[in-house]
């Protein structure tokens, strides 16, 4: 044994000169080792915690601070998410045997009781390099409630997309956590003003993309992009790649808000179905993803608003493949039986794994009560969809 | 410092509804150094010789040979003594009538011990369980030393009652190892084999008097490269879990199971013994309750353990899938010990039917004992299998009995039966 460093995150020993932990892929700091702490004394499941509340990314309103502080320290060894057992150096519990997933590869988060999300490994790969990040207020049927919904699914075979992704997901949150400016207060000038702040967001994510590899990488991290903020009764959403908005009303049909930057959408916009576009050889090839290499980077950005009860969903692929029309969506989440955003994240990643898990899913969501205005109608944008550089 | 490795095959995925894994570990000792010399106390060797009647003047002076040459290959230093076995034990050397009945090996105590081995003469019966008895005895004189090793050689059946027996090597169990050997035809497999295997020790037939003196030369050496004293498999299962069995696949089988002492609620301990540089394979198959499709976990730790101290791990996974391109495969480690296991199984089984003059069933259970081990690539088997039965289709495993067998070629079928074969990597 040459050095005896900890990762800070998740407790492996990480041996080397690595500057990323080979268990979970955080950052490793320059500094002192972190001594393994013994577990802590009552049973805390783990995926309360989140390495997004490490990286600063929380609720905005202060009646909602207790969600982020009632987090351990990642640096704890956990006790056993299943069975609340000591989990020992192998990363297994003492007792039930379950693996305890490293804070990375598993996290859930809560941003409000009207919004939460968890990012999950999947089955088949060996790494978590999906990264979501979310904000709300406290009471998601008040006029002024806002929510920020932020999932970047890192592309994998590219060197530590697991870093970009989750420092790109941080960023992006960054730039949506605070009010959209109204503009020269038009219609058409608020909409530009958002447009750009999404935009902001996009360039702000793209940045940390490129500064997890290093300049010369053979293979620099990439990520598609995806966000959508609920404003009172707005929604506004942006991507890049893959990741998927959708509206999923509780009475009436739902919708992708988003549109794939990928070959399956090229071949459906030219008249294939979608089942058998999404089927097709190359479906999954993305056509604009942040990274050094990325050559484009534009969002596709939209706006809706909100007429009814329902479910705001932003997720990677690693669940829609699996439940690609809402229709299907609506489906698992009906089979779910729960109204809480946090159980029904954690029922369609259950969902996804159980049909496969074959990518990185990730699943945040937004209960939404109906409409919390019922009257501006001339301030109602109607959905558009617009390329907006 | 002796080094000990880990290393797990097996296919963790498991199909819907599945419960029951399997994994071989293999684990590997290397920097064992010299018996009696790594710290772990001192190292003691005890040679029995049968001294009955039954031994005809060619065996007891090839034994008296072979003992010598044992003598020769115990290293100075090492505490040691003689056994002279007939209805009785008697202590041929060190010549003490109480105190510490373990001599150090030196020049002078050597000569002298040859001596004593020079004057046997052949005379009496055959009470194996007194002898393994004396020799207790003679370890607990000297505490110090606590790693306890004897060979034994017998020509003959043992002379006692069964329980007499049983007693003795229950008593003998867990407190020194003990490599047999039978010299000629008219001793009982069964019977030797059940001394090994409790003793932790291996069995084999010596057919002739002249192979007798490099048979045992090679036991001490082996024994001599055994700086692990002790070491213990230990296998954690978790909560809810049932170990189905553990089992000993390489170099020979042996089922553990039965021999599994509480470490804790969750952990079972075996007994594996001395080590010297070497691998051996465990087999473990454990039961678990189902988990849906997706979910991953730990199926068993397997470790070796000296004393307190973990030397050694190998993590046995579950993961529960639908997609049956990987729950379909059976890890070819298992597969092949698991016909390994059954050959040994079938060949004792075949013989005993055949001893027993139930043809019929030790037909069936040789011929399926010839297609495992032509399945399993078990050349020496399929050799020794040959020297009992005709083989008309090894594939089906169709075979006559011979009408005329060598008793020490069936016996060393039955010896061998146990041994197994790595597969090629």
């Amino acid at each position: 044994m040459t050095e005896s460093r900890v990762c800070p995150s998740c407790g492996a020993p990480a041996p080397g000169e690595s500057n990323f932990c080979e268990e979970c892929g955080a950052a490793l700091s320059a500094d002192v080792a972190t001594p393994v702490q013994p577990p802590a004394p009552t049973p805390e499941p783990a995926g309360e915690s989140s390495p997004i509340e490490e990286l600063g990314s929380g609720p905005i309103s202060s009646a909602t601070t207790n969600y982020s502080s009632a987090a351990p320290p990642q640096s704890a060894v956990h006790a056993c998410a299943s069975c609340g057992g000591v989990i020992g150096p192998d990363h297994y519990c003492e007792q039930c045997g379950v693996k305890a997933l490293s804070p990375r590869d598993h996290f859930r988060e809560q941003a409000a009781p009207w919004v939460a999300g968890v990012c999950d490994k999947g089955i088949r790969h060996h790494r978590n390099e999906d990264a979501m990040a979310m904000a709300a207020s406290a009471d998601g049927g008040a006029v002024g409630r806002r929510a920020v919904l932020v999932v970047l699914d890192g592309v994998s075979n590219t060197d530590d997309s697991q870093i970009g992704s989750l420092a790109g997901a941080k960023a992006a949150l960054g730039v949506l956590a605070a009010p959209f400016p109204d503009g020269l207060g038009t219609p058409e000038s608020r909409l530009a003003a958002v447009n750009h702040v999404l935009t902001s967001a996009v360039k702000a994510a793209q940045a940390e993309v490129v500064a997890a590899a290093t300049p010369d990488a053979a293979n620099p991290a990439s990520a598609t992009f995806c966000a959508a903020v609920l404003e009172g009764d707005v929604v506004s959403y942006a991507n890049v790649g893959d990741s998927r908005s959708y509206w999923l009303p509780d009475g009436s049909a739902g919708v992708q808000l988003s549109v794939d930057d990928s070959a399956a959408q090229g071949l459906m916009a030219a008249g294939m179905p979608r089942a058998e576009a999404e089927s097709s050889p190359q479906a999954h090839a993305i056509t604009k993803w942040l990274g050094q290499d990325s050559e484009d980077h534009t969002p596709m950005v939209g706006q809706l608003r909100i007429t009814e009860p329902g479910w705001l969903l932003v997720c990677s692929d690693g669940l829609w493949n699996y439940a690609s029309e809402p229709q299907q969506l609506t489906e698992q989440m009906q089979a779910a039986g729960t109204d809480d955003p946090a159980a029904l994240a954690l029922a369609l990643t259950d969902f996804a794994n159980g049909r496969g898990g074959q990518d990185n899913i990730t699943t945040v969501l937004a209960r939404i009560p109906g409409p919390a205005h019922v009257h501006n109608a001339e301030q109602t944008p109607t959905t558009k969809e617009q390329p907006h550089g | 410092m002796a080094e000990f490795a880990a290393t797990v095959y097996q296919n963790e995925f498991l199909p819907d509804g599945g419960t029951d894994v399997n994994a071989i570990v293999t684990i590997t000792c290397t920097g064992a150094g010299t018996a009696g010399q790594s710290g772990s106390g001192a190292a003691g060797e005890i040679i029995i010789v049968d001294t009955s009647g039954s031994m005809g003047r060619e065996t007891m002076e090839a034994a008296k040979d072979a003992a010598q040459a044992a003598l020769a290959e115990i290293i100075d230093g090492t505490r040691f003594a003689v056994i002279a076995g007939t209805d009785g034990a008697e202590l041929a050397y060190p010549p003490v009538q109480d105190g510490p009945a373990l001599a150090v090996m030196d020049e002078t105590s050597r000569q002298e011990a040859s001596h004593a081995i020079s004057r046997f003469r052949a005379s009496g019966g055959t009470a194996i369980g007194s002898w393994l008895d004396l020799a207790g005895s003679v370890f607990a004189s000297l505490p110090e030393v606590t790693q306890r090793h004897a060979i034994l050689l017998t020509d003959g059946e043992n002379g006692e009652q069964p329980a007499r027996l049983d007693a003795a090597i229950q008593r003998a169990t867990g407190y020194f190892q003990c490599d047999c050997r039978g010299a000629g035809t008219a001793w009982k497999v069964e019977e030797l084999r059940r001394v090994a295997q409790a003793l932790l020790g291996t069995v084999d037939i010596i057919p002739s008097p002249s192979e007798m003196r490099e048979e045992f030369r090679a036991i001490m050496q082996t024994s001599m490269a055994r700086g692990v004293a002790d070491a213990q498999l230990r296998v954690w299962s978790p909560q809810g879990a049932q170990v189905l069995f553990v089992r000993q696949v390489a170099p020979t089988v042996e089922d553990l199971s039965d021999r599994r002492v509480e470490v804790n609620a969750l952990t079972g301990g075996y007994p594996t013994g001395a080590w010297g540089d070497e691998s051996r394979d465990y087999h473990v198959a454990v039961r678990l309750p189902a988990k849906a499709v997706g979910q991953e976990q730990l199926a068993a730790r397997v470790q070796l353990a000296l004393g307190d101290d973990m030397a050694a791990q190998g993590l046995v996974k579950a993961t529960w899938s639908n997609d049956s391109e990987l729950t379909a495969k059976i890890d070819q480690q298992v597969a092949h010990y698991t016909g390994q296991a059954e050959l040994a199984s079938m060949i004792q089984e075949g013989l005993a039917a055949k001893a027993a003059g139930d043809d019929a069933t030790a037909t069936t259970k040789l011929g399926r004992a010839v297609q495992l081990a032509a399945e399993t690539g078990n050349a020496e088997a399929t050799t020794r299998l040959k020297k009992v039965v005709d083989v008309d289709d090894e594939k089906e495993g169709t075979v006559r009995l011979k009408r005329t067998v060598d008793k020490a070629d069936e016996m060393a079928l039955d010896t061998a039966s146990t041994k197994t074969t790595r597969i090629k990597k």
